[in-house]
Order: structure tokens, then C-alpha cells, then sequence
């Protein structure tokens, strides 16, 4: 008779609790929980209704002023220890509703909160490669986690994943901050230069910012199992200085053009233009205006 | 007879989004209705007139992650109106195919949860897997399976090259077999019919009554499609017929609903054979008047209205929607009255609510 020596792990129970979202999280939560190639039941995991009798709680969605009575209750309905996952920038940061009267987020002011998956939505990849990081939180990390299975018929070529930022290609001209509803990327001028910060735990991944980076300095990149620690929260960031430079007439600290905005600017680059390049935009328009005289007279 | 006073939540109801009724009860059956909303306020009003436009695309395709699509577009053709934008023609075509790409994907969740909650599992992770090769596919051509990012002011801001135009005309090809059947099983089924028909029966009448609309409204006789009444971007060159049916029931509604997603990918066909050359977007950052200006489309769940009014400066002054699930879940009332308490769950999510638009 075969008899397996190590008893299977208890099955563990996931219970999720939508606090005002725009559904995209749910729905794929529910995609993610009906295809069974995502792998949630390799992991030993299934969904329950019942708060009380769930191990992992699941949450989505800015926490909204009117649902956080409700939510609360029901979180506490959830026996301790328990590990709480959130899912979706929303009950991370608030995303894109921070900062309204109705929303109350980010909901690590209320609940503590185990592990982050940042997306907006997170694809059912991400979301199963973040709640088997959860499930090695809850068994102590003896056990490795499982990979979330392969990507069958996927293509992930356009992928919007986590923002990569080139400082040597950007231009400080904000256009990037200008158009992003999350408020993730902000500008500090530094000693070293202009300093850029994207904070991808705001990101609504809608690639904005790229689509209006006149140099391509902002790009999305392919990566998408951005899950980690509550302690890492803060740290989930991509950042750049943009050192200054003299300008070559008069000294002045400037910021360097590049020369994605020299192509956008000229018609063909010359000895000329690389010496404008080195100027700030004041001696740029005195040399300017030197060569409209020398043209004129 | 005994008199009770019921609430129901979103556990109880089946639903992925928190919304609560209090219902009256007459013994078994349902006498009268409320709907207790606000759950998902997120006081959307008040953030639009925060955000200037281009922040307001991406915060409004967040409005609700199903008819995602619909609100960007419907939104940019505002401001594009405001600005006498006349948009590339290849861009119409483009914001037509994202438009339909998302029905689809839409139609066939709410199906989904249909079968789940008439108790057909396996019918319910069929459809999934069906809706699966839309969600692969939106995530193929545009990056994200939910939120898709198409539009900008002037247009779009995604394009099909041959080989993207090649993928897409297959993975269209695949669906339409299984989709075929799945109208089949949704009309022919006898434990799907037994349980669907002569439920939840809104007349044409009622649905006049309470100005109900989308396939709500098809499925109780009313010919009203927006893409076909008032067509825009490029649906006055693309040839459909209104999917209606007379029954108003929960089957009608979802057979309305199963017509229209094989209508989309025909639609979505005709867009690609017809993709005219030329950019897919106008000038970056246009400058938009001060003005107001309404804006409808045809959104999964029904006609789609905005109105927007605008001072000169790149934030709104005002930005109000009139979203299709408003006038559909008034009217669950005369749906639910009468029947067995034990069926409102079915009934409630045969008019696809959205509560995230309607609470926004």
C-alpha cells in the first residue's frame, strides 16, 4: 500500500472583500479563481464566503467613505492570524480617487496589512504570483512558492508593467507629471540636478506619461509580478536625477538637451546646433539672434 | 399571509460589486424594492474638476473597469466636439474596435454569472474560458486585460500594423463558433429555460415607462441601439442590425446580449477589412474652448450620456453622466414583483448592473 509520508498542507481559504472599486480588480479576481490554469489550486487555495472561516483576506478597491463601516465589520469577521492582501493600486494608495471626500484610502490606516500587488487591474498572473508569496508569509517560508504556471497563448509584447525611467533622455519638462491621474510621479530640484520620482504603488499603468514624453524618456517596461512586503510599500520606486550642467557662454547651471528634442528641434543636426546644445536658452537666443543678423545684413 | 422586511448585500446577491436592497416580502415573493446605494461613491464629480483632461481620461476609464472603454471615448469625442476636432478617420475605426473588443468581453461576464447563479458551473466555466481569449487578446493588442488605454484627445493612441490586424482576425475567428453555441445553449437549454423563461418579465410598456436602455430595453421589443440611431466615429460605414427581442425576460435579455457580442466581432471584422491609412491621432495638446457640449454612445449596458462644460483652462467646470444601469435599476422594481425571493439574484444581474458608474 503506498503511504505518503508528509501529510498534505491544509488547505488554506481566501475571503475578498470589495471596499468601492471600479470592479476590474474583482472581475479579474474572478477570472483568476474560474481558469484553473492560473494555478490558485496549486497552491492549495480556494475561495469561501464565510469571513470566518478564511486564513488569507483578499481586498480591492479604494475604501470609500460610505463602505468603510460595512468593510471594517467585515474584516474583523476574519479570525486572527490572517494575512491580509491588497490588491490593485486602490487600497494601496487610493489610486486614482486619492484625495476625494468619499474615499478614506489607503487602508493600511485601518487594517494591518500584509502584502501588496500593485496594478491597475493586476493581471491573474500577478495576482496568483502575489497571493503565493501571501501563502509562504502564512507557513513561515518553509515552503517555496509556486510558480503561477505558464502563459499559454499570451502575448505580452505591449505589456504596460512597471514604468522605467531614462534620466539621460529626459528634459525636465513635466509633461509626464501633467497628464498622470494617479499624482505617481513628482519633481525635486536637487543639489545634484532635477530629481525624478515614480511611485508605481500609485501607478494606474496607463501609459500616459510615455505616450506624451516627447523623448521617450518614460517607457513601460514588461514586468508585472510587482507584488511585495507592507515594509517595501514606500520603497517601490523609480527614480533618476537629471544633472545640470554649465551652459558653455555664460556658466549658468542648466539642464542638458538631448538629442531625442535636438532631432524634434531641427531639421538636420549641424556643427551649429551641437554648439546650441551646449547653451542655456538665453545665450541660445543671443546666438540666434547673432545669425538672423548675420543673414539679414 | 406574513409581511417581512428583508436587506440583501452583495453576498446575497451574487454580485461583485457591494450593493444592498431592502426588499418587502409577502410570504415567499417579493412585494416592493429599494435599492440602497452609495457604497461605491467615490465622489467622481468632485475628482473631475480636479484633474485636468488628460488626467481625466485615465481617472474616467476608471469610472468602471467593464464599459472602460466607452467612458474615454465617449469623454475625448466631447472635447474633440468642443474643439471642432474633426478625428482621423483610421482613428474612428480603431476607438470602434476597442468599443466592440470590450462588449464582447462585458456581455459574456454577464453571462458568466448567469449561468453561475442558475446553478450551471459548467456552463459558467466555459463562458469564462471563452471570455478568455478576449482578455488574452485585449492584453496582446493593448497591454492590460481590463483598462485598455486606447484613446487620447485627437484619437487613439494604438495602431494595427499588418501583423496585429492578422492576430486579431484570428482570435475573432475562434470565438465565433463557440459563440454560436453558446446562443444556442442560452435559447434551446431546458434546465436554462426553465429557469429563465417568464422570469423577471419587464413588458415593453413598463420598459417605455421607465425609460430603460441597451439590451434591458432590446430585449423588451425596443429598437434602440445609439450605434444605429445617432451613429458616431465610425459606426454611420458599419452594417449591424439592432438585436431585439420580445419576450423581456432574463433569457431574452441574455439572448440580446449573445447576439451582439457575434455582432461585435462582425463588426470588429468590418472595421479591419475597412481601416483606411492615415494617422491614428491629431496634434497632442489642443486647445479646447470654453463651451458645453453632450456626448452619447452605445456603452455594453446601454445608451451612455455626457455632459461637459468647459471655461477655456484644461479643467472642467462641470463633467455629469446620465450611465444606462440608472434607468435599468429603477425599473427592477416591476421586474421583481411578485416573484419568489429566491430568484432576485438572477433577475437583479440580468440587467448587468454597473454599480460603479452609477454610484461612481
Amino acid at each position: 500500500m503506498h503511504t505518503c509520508k508528509v501529510p498534505p498542507l491544509p488547505k488554506l481559504r481566501l475571503y475578498r472583500i470589495n471596499t468601492g472599486s471600479c470592479n476590474g480588480c474583482d472581475v479579474e479576481l474572478a477570472a483568476t479563481e474560474a481558469i484553473t490554469r492560473f494555478g490558485l489550486d496549486r497552491l492549495g487555495l480556494s475561495f469561501t464566503a464565510d469571513p470566518t472561516q478564511a486564513d488569507l483576506v483578499l481586498i480591492t478597491g479604494p475604501l470609500t467613505v460610505s463602505s468603510r463601516e460595512k468593510v471594517l465589520a467585515e474584516y474583523a469577521e476574519v479570525p486572527d492570524p490572517k494575512i491580509t492582501v491588497l490588491i490593485g493600486v486602490c487600497p494601496i494608495s487610493g489610486g486614482a480617487f486619492r484625495d476625494s471626500y468619499a474615499v478614506v484610502a489607503p487602508l493600511d490606516e485601518f487594517v494591518p496589512v500584509d502584502l501588496n500587488i500593485p496594478g491597475c487591474p493586476p493581471r491573474p498572473q500577478a495576482i496568483v504570483a502575489g497571493i503565493a508569496k501571501a501563502v509562504q508569509l502564512w507557513r513561515g517560508g518553509e515552503h517555496p512558492p509556486v510558480s503561477p504556471g505558464p502563459e499559454e497563448g499570451s502575448l505580452t509584447e505591449n505589456l504596460r508593467g512597471r514604468m522605467r525611467y531614462r534620466a539621460e533622455a529626459c528634459v525636465g519638462c513635466r509633461i509626464c507629471q501633467h497628464v498622470c491621474a494617479g499624482g505617481a510621479i513628482r519633481f525635486d530640484e536637487e543639489e545634484a540636478g532635477l530629481g525624478f520620482t515614480l511611485w508605481h504603488n500609485s501607478c494606474l499603468f496607463c501609459g500616459m506619461c510615455s505616450h506624451y514624453c516627447p523623448t521617450g524618456a518614460l517607457a513601460p517596461t514588461r514586468e508585472w509580478d510587482l507584488a511585495h512586503r507592507q515594509a517595501e510599500k514606500y520603497r517601490q520606486v523609480e527614480k533618476g536625477v537629471v544633472p545640470r550642467i554649465p551652459c558653455s557662454a555664460c556658466g549658468v547651471p542648466m539642464l542638458p538637451v538631448v538629442p531625442e528634442l535636438m532631432k524634434k528641434g531641427y531639421r538636420a543636426l549641424s556643427a551649429e546646433t551641437a554648439r546650441l546644445q551646449t547653451l542655456c536658452s538665453e545665450c541660445r537666443q543671443v546666438r540666434s539672434l547673432e545669425g538672423v543678423k548675420r543673414c539679414t545684413t | 399571509m406574513s409581511r417581512t422586511v428583508i436587506t440583501l448585500g452583495p453576498r446575497q446577491l451574487g454580485l461583485e460589486e457591494p450593493m444592498y436592497f431592502r426588499v418587502q416580502t409577502a410570504g415567499d415573493r417579493v412585494a416592493g424594492l429599494e435599492v440602497l446605494a452609495g457604497q461605491v461613491h467615490r465622489g467622481l464629480e468632485h475628482l473631475t474638476l480636479k484633474r485636468n483632461f488628460y488626467q481625466n481620461i485615465t481617472l474616467l476609464e476608471r469610472l468602471c473597469s467593464l464599459c472602460s472603454n466607452s467612458h474615454p471615448s465617449t469623454f475625448c469625442t466631447a472635447l474633440e466636439e468642443l474643439a471642432g476636432m474633426v478625428v482621423p478617420p483610421r482613428a474612428e475605426y480603431l476607438r470602434a474596435v476597442a468599443d466592440e473588443i470590450k462588449r464582447i468581453a462585458s456581455h459574456l461576464f454577464n453571462c458568466a454569472v448567469v449561468a453561475h447563479i442558475v446553478g450551471e458551473h459548467a456552463l459558467f466555466r466555459r463562458v469564462m474560458e471563452l471570455r478568455e481569449t478576449v482578455q488574452q487578446t485585449k492584453e496582446a493588442i493593448y497591454g492590460n486585460r481590463m483598462d485598455l488605454a486606447a484613446n487620447c484627445i485627437g484619437g487613439v493612441r494604438y495602431d494595427l500594423d499588418a501583423g496585429r490586424v492578422g492576430y486579431l482576425k484570428s482570435q475573432l475567428e475562434g470565438l465565433k463558433a463557440p459563440l454560436e453555441e453558446l446562443y444556442r445553449v442560452f435559447a434551446d437549454d431546458p434546465a436554462l429555460a426553465a429557469a429563465t423563461v417568464g422570469v423577471g418579465v419587464l413588458t415593453r410598456e413598463q420598459a417605455q415607462a421607465f425609460g430603460v436602455v441597451g439590451p434591458v430595453a432590446r430585449a423588451a421589443g425596443i429598437d434602440y441601439d445609439v450605434r444605429e440611431k445617432s451613429p458616431y466615429g465610425a459606426y454611420d460605414r458599419l452594417s449591424f442590425q439592432v438585436a431585439v427581442q420580445a419576450a423581456g425576460d432574463v433569457r431574452a435579455r441574455a439572448l440580446v446580449r449573445l447576439v451582439e457580442a457575434r455582432q461585435a466581432v462582425s463588426l470588429i471584422e468590418q472595421c479591419l477589412d475597412q481601416l483606411p491609412e492615415g494617422p491614428v491621432a491629431l496634434m497632442s495638446f489642443p486647445e479646447i474652448p470654453a463651451g458645453e457640449v453632450i456626448a452619447k454612445s452605445e456603452a455594453p449596458r446601454g445608451e451612455l450620456i455626457y455632459y461637459l462644460r468647459t471655461d477655456g483652462t484644461d479643467l472642467p467646470v462641470r463633467l455629469k453622466w446620465r450611465v444606462p444601469s440608472y434607468p435599468n435599476w429603477a425599473a427592477l422594481g416591476e421586474m421583481l414583483k411578485g416573484e419568489p425571493v429566491s430568484r432576485i439574484p438572477l433577475i437583479v444581474n440580468s440587467i448587468d448592473p454597473c454599480i460603479s458608474c452609477t454610484d461612481r
